[in-house]
């Protein structure tokens, strides 16, 4: 079943409404900025900023997973889809980047080949949560350069 | 201490990368398991090394399992990086050869606190390994006498390995680190030295006077 198809048969559907319950109850932080300033501590004094260095790899390398993951999904590539989300997983939750490490952990323990309605809905949850999260980060980053 | 630490994920491989140089450690780092094989096959190679399991070409289980087929005078301690909290994969990466594992997130005192027991451990190798040395090369200086040694029933000379027949004295002073001081026992005084005395006394005795 093709990304798109999934998609449309989502919004058919309430089907889904026990995958999804999950993803309502995600609050509304898309940063553990707790956890992203934990990394202050580890500075070096040759004038370069660590956070800022983390958020640039960060939504590079995650950018490039969210792409991977939406072209594997149109692929019907599930073995990639599940080795992308895994990685992005672990940099998010590295990172503080809560929503996207839940929902790629929902991904993750989804069966996508036999619930392919939940796995389009947690796909685009999961690209609305990427987008918040890198708004945050653009924005922490931001306001550490002044 | 070299450690390297081999991650696919960029994030994750710069947060241990600045960690592990801010406790003083020296560190190699790759994002694959093919290029941490290669680093980990050369000479003074990083004794400790942090792989994530989950690694595109060769994963983290097959280089714990390569590294333990490969012979290594000291090898390395193993700290598997893994995502999944399941004990099949801890069970899998410690069965493939992993000394210690972490599951991601970790919080980054543990990270500390279980690279310090890696340490300890290649510490504790280091020590031992350099013992041993010693000992081959004090066992090499120290000869021994030991196996069957064809001797001759009458004169009581050793065949030696260069099939001469050598006198017990000098073979023994040149497989052994015996010395020789000289003297004479008693049976042998009495057998030998004493009728050798006799007989000199004799032989410096002033003749006979002719008796008239």
């Amino acid at each position: 079943m093709s990304f798109e198809r999934i998609t449309n048969e989502t919004q058919k559907t309430n089907a889904l409404a026990p995958v999804l319950a999950g993803v309502i109850r995600i609050t509304s932080d898309a940063v553990d900025m707790e956890l992203l300033n934990a990394f202050e501590d580890l500075q070096s004094d040759d004038g370069s900023d660590l956070i800022v260095e983390l958020i640039d790899l960060y939504l590079k390398d995650a950018s490039q997973r969210v792409l991977a993951i939406r072209e594997a999904a149109l692929a019907n590539d599930w073995v990639l889809l599940k080795q992308v989300i895994h990685n992005l997983k672990g940099s998010s939750a590295s990172l503080g980047v809560r929503q996207v490490a839940q929902t790629c952990k929902m991904l993750e323990e989804i069966e996508c080949d036999r619930s392919p309605e939940g796995f389009g809905e947690l796909l685009q949850q999961m690209n609305s949560e990427f987008a918040r999260a890198s708004e945050a980060l653009l924005s922490e980053r931001q306001r550490r350069l002044q | 201490m070299r450690v390297i630490v081999a991650e696919d994920d960029a994030v994750s491989r710069k947060i241990l990368e600045t960690l592990l140089r801010k406790w003083g450690h020296e560190v190699t780092t790759t994002r694959d398991g093919e290029a941490a094989w290669n680093v980990l096959r050369e000479p003074g190679a990083p004794s400790l090394a942090i792989l994530d399991i989950m690694m595109p070409g060769i994963d983290g289980l097959e280089l714990c399992r390569r590294l333990r087929q490969s012979p290594h005078s000291i090898p390395p301690y193993i700290i598997l990086l893994t995502a999944n909290h399941g004990v099949r994969e801890i069970v899998k990466g410690i069965e493939a050869g992993a000394d210690d594992y972490l599951t991601k997130p970790y919080d980054s005192d543990e990270l500390r606190v279980r690279v310090q027991v890696g340490v300890r451990m290649i510490e504790l190798q280091t020590n031992l390994a350099e013992r041993v040395k010693q000992l081959e090369v004090a066992l090499a200086h120290v000869k021994r006498l030991e196996g069957i040694l064809p001797i001759c029933s009458y004169c009581k000379r050793i065949r030696n390995d260069s099939d001469h027949w050598q006198n017990v004295e000098s073979y023994v002073a040149g497989h052994s680190q015996a010395e020789f001081s000289h003297g004479i026992c008693p049976a042998c005084f009495e057998t030998t030295v004493k009728p050798q005395l006799e007989s000199f006394k004799i032989s410096q005795a002033p003749p006979l006077e002719p008796v008239n």
